[in-house]
This record gives C-alpha cells, sequence and structure tokens, in this order.
C-alpha cells in the first residue's frame, strides 16, 4: 500500500528535508501504576485515609488491644509514671491511662460522626427547602444569620449548662452549631443548580418539585457536603474535647480524650504525661479527618478548594 | 460609601435582635426542666422553685423576653445566681484580661499569618509552602489547651523565659503584662493563624493567576510590588472576611485559654460558671460575645471600602 | 541585524498528564519598525510564544529553551532583574482582555504611572502628569478625570485604550498585542486597530500582532507567521500568504473565512470550507507532519519525516513536503 501512494506522489522519505530533531526541554514523567497515580495526585486522602482507618481500627478493637478496665480504681497505684506495664502511666485514681485513651477514641469517633451526620443531614434539608421556598428562604437565612452570630462554643456551653451531661446532649449541642454553615453551603448550591439550562428546562417541562430536587439537585449537593461534614467532624471532636475540658461536656465518669485531659489538669506540670497522650492522639486523629477532607475537597471540588 | 455604611449598621440591628431572642430562648427550648438542671441533683423541690422564679420560667415566653430585652437595652443582663451580683458588673470586672488577650493575639496573628500566606502563595511547591501549609493543618487539628500546655511546658516550664500563669494588668506595667501574655495568645493564635495563613495563601495564588498581574509583571513590576501592591490588595476583602469570621474561633478560644494559664477574664468566669450552674452569668456572656461578634464582622463589612473602589453602594 | 531573533523556541509544560509542547522549534525574526502577524487557531501556541519572548512562563512548572535575541542579546539568558528593566521598557505587552487586564484596586493613573515611575524613575507628581498625556494620546476624553478612575468605570473600548497607553508610555522597540481586539465590538475593534497604527508610526515601534482574525492581519500586518501545533508552518509577506498560500493548513485557514459579496447559494459560489479532523496532543511528542493527521493531500512521507521550514521562493517559507507541488495543483 505504501509504494503505491509514494509513487504517485513522486517523493520517497530519502527525498525530502527533514526538520532538525529538537530535545527533550523537560525530563518526561515516569510511569505509575493507577494506585501510584492516586497516591501521587491525593496524598492527603491517602495519608488521613489510613490514619483514620487505624484509629477506627484502635477503637473497634480496644478491648483485645492489651488494656484493661479502663475505670477501674486502684488508689494503691496513683499517678504512675509510663512503664512496662502501665504504657502510659496511671492517673490520679490508679485508672490505666493507656486503657483509658484507647477506649476514650471510642467517644471522640462517636462525637465527630454523629455531629457530621446530624448536623449534615439537618443542613442539607434547611438549606433545600430554603433554596426553593422563597417565603422560607428571607425567615430561614435570618435565623441562621442570628445562630451563626453566636461564637460556636459559647452556644455550645449555654446549652450544655441547660441539660444533663451526656454524649447525646454533647452531640446534639455541637451539631447545632454546625448546622447554620451546611444549609447555607446547600442553599448557595441549590441556587445556582435552579439557573442552570437543564434545571430550568426540567422546571419549564412541568416537572415535579421533589422529582427536581431528588434527581438534579441532591446528587450535586452531595460532593460538597460530604468535604463539609469531614470538617464538621474533624472541628466536633476538637469541640467535644475542650466541652469535657473545661466541664460543660461528656459526663466524667465516661473516659473521653477531653475527661482524661481534664482530670490531668491538676497535675500537668508533674505529671504531664496524663495529659500528654490523650493530647497526643486527639490531635492525630483530627489530623488524620482534616487531611481526609483536604483531599476529599481537591478530588471532589476543584472550586470549592479554591475558595478556602 | 456613606449610605452603604449607613445601610450596613442598620443591617446589624435585627441579626443583633434574633441573637438576643435566640440566647433568649434557650431556656425555654432545651429539654427537660431548665430550673431543675441548674439547681443540681442535690437540690430541693424548693430551691428548685426559687431558681425557677428567679429565671422568670413561671411566667409566659413572651412577657418574659420583653422584660428580659428591655433590661438588656437598658445594660442589665441580669443578677448571679452565685455571687447575686449583677452580670454587667461581673463582665466588667473581668474584661480586661480577655480584651488584652484577645487584642494582642489578633495584632501578632495577622502580622504573622499574612506574610506568611503571601510567601507560600509566592513560592507555591516550594519547602516554605510546605512549612507553611504543614503549620495550617496542624493549627486546625491541635486543640487550643493541648498548644497552651505544650508552650507552657516547653518556654515557662523547662526554659522558664515566661510565667507559667497568671495576669498582670496593663497599668502595672507594658512588660509584665506582654511576658504574662506571650504565651496565652500564642496558644490562642496558632488556630487563627492557620485559619488566616491558609485563606492568604489561597487567596492570593487565586489573585495572583488574574490576568491583571500579568499585565504587571509585563510592565516590569518586581516581585514585591507584585505581591504587596498588585495582588494583597485585591486579596484583601477575602482576608478581612475571613478575619472577622475566624473572630468567633478566636472568643470560644480565649475562654480555654484563659483557663489554661489561670487568666482571670471573662472566658474563666464562664467556666466558673459552668461549674457552679450560674446559668444568668452564662447568658450574660454568651449574649456579650454574640453583640461583639456581630459588631467586629460590621467593621469588617465597613473595612471593604477602604480595600475595593467597587464596593459603593 | 534583526530587532528581535527567536531562535528554535521550545516551551514545554510540565503536566499531571505528561509534558505539554505548547511551542517546539519556532524560529522567526522581527525587524525593527515592522508589523509581523503570528496567526493561527486557538492552542496553536501563538500566545505563549508572546508569553516566552517576555518570559512570563512560569518556571516551573513550564520551561523555555532556544534562543531568544532581542537587539542581539538572548532574553533567556539574562538574570531577572535586567529582564526586569527590559518588560514594558524596550518590549510591553498588550492583552486580549482589557476587561480583567488592569488592576480593579489601582487608579487608571497610578497603573499608567508605574510603568514610567519604574523605567526612567520620575516623581509619582510626574508620572501621573505623563499619564494624562497618554491617556490624551490614545484618545480619551477628559484625561485629568479619568487619570483619577478605576477601571470599573472605563468601558471595554476605553480599558484597551488605557492598555495601549501604559504600554507606550516608555516608548518601546517592540509591541506584542496578543489578540488586542477580539474582546472588542467590531466598531470598537476598527477604532483601536487605527489607533495602534497611527502610534506605531509615532513612536516607531515593531510590532507583533497575534491574531485568530484574518481580517486583521490583512489590514495590520506586513509579514506573517503562520503557527500549527506550536510549529511555524508558512512565514512570508502578507501579500503573498493571502495571494499565493503554500501549505495546505494556510489554505485551509484562508479557506474559512467567508468573503464579502461571496453567496452560500448558486453557481461560481465560495465554498466555506473546514479543516476536517483535530488538532493533534500535544502531550505527545509528533512524529512526522504534525499537520498529517488533518492535511488533504498527506502521504506516508508526511506521516514519516517532519518537514523542515524551506525557503521555496525568497522570503516565503513553509514547512511541507509538497509545497511545489501545492503550487502547480
Amino acid at each position: 500500500m505504501t509504494s503505491s501512494t509514494l509513487m504517485a506522489s513522486g517523493l520517497s522519505v530519502g527525498d525530502v528535508a527533514a526538520a532538525p530533531a529538537l530535545p527533550d526541554v523537560l525530563a518526561p514523567r515516569k510511569q505509575r501504576s493507577r494506585i501510584g497515580m492516586f497516591m501521587y495526585r491525593h496524598p492527603t486522602i491517602f495519608v488521613g485515609g489510613l490514619l483514620v482507618a487505624l484509629i477506627v481500627a484502635i477503637a473497634l478493637l480496644a478491648p483485645l488491644l492489651f488494656t484493661t478496665d479502663p475505670t477501674a480504681l486502684a488508689p494503691a497505684r496513683r499517678t504512675r509514671a509510663p512503664s512496662a506495664q502501665y504504657w502510659f502511666g496511671t492517673d490520679m485514681l490508679g485508672r490505666d491511662v493507656y486503657s483509658r485513651v484507647l477506649y476514650g477514641s471510642r467517644i471522640s469517633l462517636i462525637v465527630g460522626f454523629s455531629v457530621a451526620l446530624l448536623a449534615s443531614v439537618v443542613g442539607l434539608t434547611i438549606g433545600l427547602l430554603a433554596g426553593f421556598i422563597r417565603i422560607l428562604d428571607t425567615v430561614v437565612m435570618r435565623v441562621m444569620d442570628g445562630l451563626q452570630s453566636i461564637p460556636g462554643i459559647l452556644l455550645a456551653i449555654a446549652l450544655m449548662a441547660l441539660t444533663r451531661a451526656s454524649v447525646e446532649n454533647v452531640i446534639v449541642a455541637i451539631a447545632v452549631t454546625q448546622v447554620p454553615p451546611v444549609s447555607r453551603l446547600v442553599r448557595s448550591v441549590v441556587l445556582s443548580l435552579r439557573e442552570q439550562p437543564y434545571v430550568e428546562a426540567a422546571v419549564a417541562a412541568g416537572t415535579r418539585t421533589p422529582i427536581i430536587i431528588l434527581k438534579h439537585i441532591l446528587p450535586n449537593t452531595l460532593a460538597p457536603v460530604t468535604v463539609q461534614a469531614t470538617f464538621i467532624c474533624a472541628s466536633a471532636m476538637i469541640t467535644e474535647a475542650t466541652l469535657s475540658f473545661i466541664g460543660a461536656g461528656t459526663p466524667p465518669i465516661i473516659p473521653s480524650w477531653g475527661n482524661i485531659m481534664a482530670e490531668g489538669r491538676a497535675l500537668w506540670q508533674v505529671k504531664p504525661y496524663i495529659v500528654f497522650f490523650p493530647a497526643i492522639f486527639l490531635s492525630i486523629t483530627v489530623l488524620a479527618v482534616n487531611l481526609l477532607g483536604d483531599g476529599l475537597r481537591d478530588a471532589l471540588d476543584p472550586r470549592l478548594a479554591k475558595r478556602i | 460609601m456613606f449610605a452603604y455604611a449607613i445601610r450596613r449598621i442598620l443591617a446589624t440591628i435585627p441579626v443583633m435582635a434574633i441573637v438576643a431572642l435566640f440566647v433568649f430562648s434557650l431556656l425555654y427550648l432545651a429539654p427537660g426542666d431548665p430550673a431543675a438542671i441548674i439547681a443540681g441533683d442535690q437540690a430541693t423541690p424548693a430551691d428548685v422553685d426559687r431558681i425557677r422564679i428567679s429565671l422568670g420560667l413561671d411566667r409566659p415566653f413572651l412577657i418574659r423576653f420583653g422584660e428580659w430585652a428591655w433590661q438588656v437595652l437598658n445594660g442589665d443582663l441580669g443578677v448571679s445566681i452565685f455571687t447575686n451580683l449583677p452580670v454587667t458588673h461581673m463582665i466588667s470586672q473581668r474584661i480586661e484580661p480577655t480584651l488584652s488577650l484577645m487584642s494582642l493575639t489578633l495584632i501578632f496573628s495577622i502580622s504573622f499569618a499574612i506574610p506568611m500566606g503571601v510567601l507560600a502563595a509566592w513560592k507555591q511547591g516550594a519547602w516554605i509552602d510546605r512549612v507553611v501549609m504543614v503549620v495550617a493543618v496542624l493549627g486546625f487539628s491541635v486543640p487550643v489547651f493541648v498548644v497552651g500546655y505544650i508552650l507552657a511546658y516547653a518556654f515557662a516550664l523547662q526554659l522558664d523565659w515566661f510565667p507559667v500563669q497568671g495576669y498582670t494588668p496593663i497599668s502595672v506595667g507594658i512588660l509584665p503584662w506582654f511576658q504574662n501574655l506571650a504565651l496565652p495568645s500564642l496558644a490562642l493564635g496558632l488556630a487563627f493563624i492557620a485559619l488566616l495563613a491558609r485563606i492568604t495563601r489561597a487567596t492570593m495564588l487565586e489573585v495572583l493567576s488574574q490576568d491583571y498581574v500579568r499585565t504587571a509583571k509585563a510592565k516590569g513590576v518586581d516581585q514585591r510590588a507584585i505581591l504587596f501592591v498588585h495582588a494583597l490588595k485585591n486579596a484583601a476583602v477575602p482576608i478581612v472576611t475571613i478575619i472577622g469570621i475566624g473572630f468567633a474561633g478566636l472568643i470560644g478560644g480565649a475562654v480555654v485559654t484563659e483557663s489554661v494559664f489561670a487568666i482571670p477574664g471573662v472566658g474563666r468566669l464562664v467556666v466558673d460558671a459552668i461549674l457552679r450552674r450560674d446559668y444568668p452569668v452564662i447568658q450574660g456572656v454568651v449574649l456579650m460575645f454574640s453583640f461583639v461578634y456581630v459588631l467586629v464582622n460590621l467593621a469588617v463589612d465597613l473595612l471593604y471600602t477602604l480595600f475595593d473602589p467597587r464596593i459603593r453602594y | 541585524m534583526a530587532l528581535l531573533e527567536v531562535e528554535n523556541l521550545q516551551t514545554h509544560f510540565a503536566t499531571l498528564d505528561g509534558v505539554v509542547r505548547a511551542v517546539e522549534g519556532l524560529s522567526f525574526k522581527i525587524d525593527a519598525g515592522e508589523t509581523v502577524a503570528i496567526v493561527g487557531e486557538s492552542g496553536c501556541g501563538k500566545s505563549v510564544t508572546s508569553m516566552s519572548i517576555l518570559r512570563l512562563i512560569q518556571e516551573p512548572p513550564g520551561k523555555i529553551a532556544g534562543k531568544i535575541n532581542f537587539r542581539g542579546r538572548n532574553l533567556l539568558d539574562l538574570p531577572d532583574v535586567e529582564m526586569r528593566k527590559i518588560r514594558g521598557k524596550d518590549i510591553s505587552m498588550i492583552f486580549q482582555e482589557p476587561m480583567t487586564s488592569l488592576n480593579p484596586v489601582l487608579t487608571v493613573g497610578r497603573q499608567i504611572g508605574e510603568t514610567v515611575r519604574l523605567h526612567e524613575g520620575l516623581t509619582a507628581q510626574e508620572a501621573e502628569k505623563r499619564g494624562i498625556e497618554m491617556l490624551g494620546l490614545v484618545g480619551i476624553p477628559a484625561p485629568e478625570r479619568r487619570v483619577k478612575e478605576y477601571p470599573h468605570q472605563l468601558s471595554g473600548g476605553m480599558r484597551q485604550r488605557v492598555m495601549i497607553a501604559m504600554a507606550l508610555a516608555c516608548n518601546p522597540k517592540l509591541l506584542i498585542a496578543d489578540e488586542p481586539t477580539t474582546a472588542l465590538d467590531v466598531t470598537i475593534q476598527a477604532q483601536i486597530l487605527d489607533l495602534m497604527r497611527d502610534l506605531k508610526t509615532r513612536v516607531g515601534a515593531a510590532i507583533m500582532l497575534i491574531t485568530h482574525d484574518l481580517g486583521v492581519v490583512a489590514e495590520m500586518a506586513e509579514r506573517v507567521v503562520v503557527m500549527y501545533a506550536g510549529r511555524k508552518v508558512e512565514e512570508a509577506t502578507a501579500v503573498q500568504i493571502f495571494g499565493n498560500p503554500q501549505h495546505p493548513y494556510t489554505r485551509g485557514l484562508l479557506g474559512a473565512v467567508p468573503k464579502l459579496g461571496s453567496s452560500l447559494q448558486g453557481h461560481g459560489r465560495t465554498k466555506l470550507t473546514e479543516i476536517q479532523g483535530q488538532v493533534p496532543s500535544l502531550r505527545q511528542r509528533i512524529v512526522g507532519c504534525a499537520f498529517a493527521s488533518r492535511c488533504p493531500i498527506v502521504t506516508d512521507v508526511c506521516r514519516q519525516v517532519a518537514p523542515a521550514v524551506e525557503a521555496k521562493t525568497p522570503g516565503h517559507y513553509v514547512a511541507c513536503h509538497y509545497a511545489e507541488r501545492a503550487v502547480a495543483a
């Protein structure tokens, strides 16, 4: 096949002037496997995800990880320094700090995930309603303005002062403070989506509002809400610890990281390890969730990534 | 410009009204009997009734709200259950340390974070950018009281550069005042620095990719003038917005920081009130800080006109 | 000696998907006072070329190689400080988007004045005076008032005039105009082109005009460089390009312009042709002729050997194995 066309054109490779070859200005990129590529593009999802998985595993497997009863008192062995027997030492009441810290991860994770879920669901509902019902929009957004004007921790403190200390009440109190940002986010997504030609077309074609919300709006809000929920989870864990630390959080008998630190407070100058170990675990957990959130945001919502 | 300012100022009034309504309603929205909870587990029924009457829970919501709102407008935030002193009096006694802590934190966070963010954006991807981003993520992830303890342990207990805790009024002397506040404001500022550096970096990156920055480069403008004259002024609006929004975190953090460093401020007042179940104090402080927060954001709105000539309405 | 001599310019970008070879081995010259148009479809590398000359490409992720000799000095070898002295003074640039190319938070006067303050060391007052002068020169009414205004208070055409005033404030030797009229209304386009032609003779600058609009080329350019996929495929005087296009791509481009008075129906019509196929991906090294995938007269030789740029007649350069044959056809 080649000979005939070349004959027709009358030229062959030897007859023509070739352009000079050009060097590589930049080194060619090395080939990566698909997993390698994912790690390269989203290192924070990878690292954050791995750490979160590790903490979840610790929380689930706490009884198997050489722990003892985290609430068992033993006045005889109070405030022991970390040793082979008591890895993280013991607290003022002789309780094993290692066991308390490991069990404490459960509280932080439960609070973090529950607040994220609760605030997302409520915020999503409010945001969708506000975005679709004009009369509601003004009222709801004014209320959200007001709610958002009360500094979150103070609002949670006030709520906790009026209810009995329990993990459930902590979850609700923190979730209340996180609802306004979620509903605001969802509302803004809804308002911009409503302008989209395909949504306008669906409205013009007489599609019923619930169907439009379900088919066109909800799927598009999921990515930004997931990202937001991840950050809420991280900040809820910090808030829980803070509330417990100042005595407005989880009941003191429950070993949460905030409570362990609150109890270690009095002795922190002489026995810093009681505060140190829960602080490290809390910080790493929050860091992991934040990293995951950063990565998810970059991966799911590049526009949002630019804004924050 | 003037009309814009008036409109902004007027717009804060309904927000404050809603905040007040909200703070007041908490008593009624809380599940269970708040009087019983505030009275505590050992209280007699007579104690509970006394608290119920003192909180006005025995009367209809709207009437009680009207009375309370009138009191607030007249500068009366109620009376402490524990000390029987007016809440405004208790707050005013404790305001100086809190004000000192927050203004010092604000000043040095802003003067650290903005150059950090600008530098990181300029050297995007370089080691300095990575350091700033690591600091930013860490600042979000380590609770303020943990930072406080780490700083106090290192710089007060081990190195003995600063006092471990306490507060010296500014009237005693600037230096002791500063020495006492240095570590607390550093601890309180870290999360704020993280937030601010991050937003500065992100906004600067966005601005630096704009066409007008390319124009400035094509004119031969040097890097420093591009960053600080052409770009930063354009990035100013998002940055001051975040300063305003982040102020809420600063308020919350101050409450905790004062506990860690034993600073006798309004934050300590709240924490003590929690332990004593002194709800009127909590309510008064929450309301005051919320108003401060609204006013800070009003100031931010008014600042916009300084940075962006397009805002004129 | 030519004013500007670009030799074997290569501008590449490292991206996550691989190296993009935006400009690959481009060479051309601009003489003092001459207007040269660089034409091609969007994405052919013409804007990257202009940015490369002023070294406005971020390095990394970009990388510029080759030679850019301006008045005998290779700009790619200059330290940043020296390069900044050239930008805005010897070589200045007008951009496509007048709406976004001016800084929204600085006054027009400040932005024009900045250039002269930088390069001529004028004081703020002198710079403002020059700003007013320049605004008058580019035909903005009431320059004393306009100089204190912000870009958002001006129309698109006015803003492009401000850009021109800024670019010419230091009497540059070379003005690079990147699609200067694309974003403007047709009537404003004509005014801006007139203004550029007028000022060019007054200032004596050479113009490198980047455009995809052959109408603008016909009106302004003395010489034309046609780019495709980051390469030069043809270069000749404007007369030769319009009268005797050699490269099949150039002919495709010219064929895609509807001619005034031609009818789309009936006999003797001028067919509105379009070039079939897609521009090759710049992420891979292209073997053979870059235009092979869309060329109507492609052969196997084209797919194997990239054509050298050769002078087919004096001053008329073409990168096509079949250039002479194309003339005969």
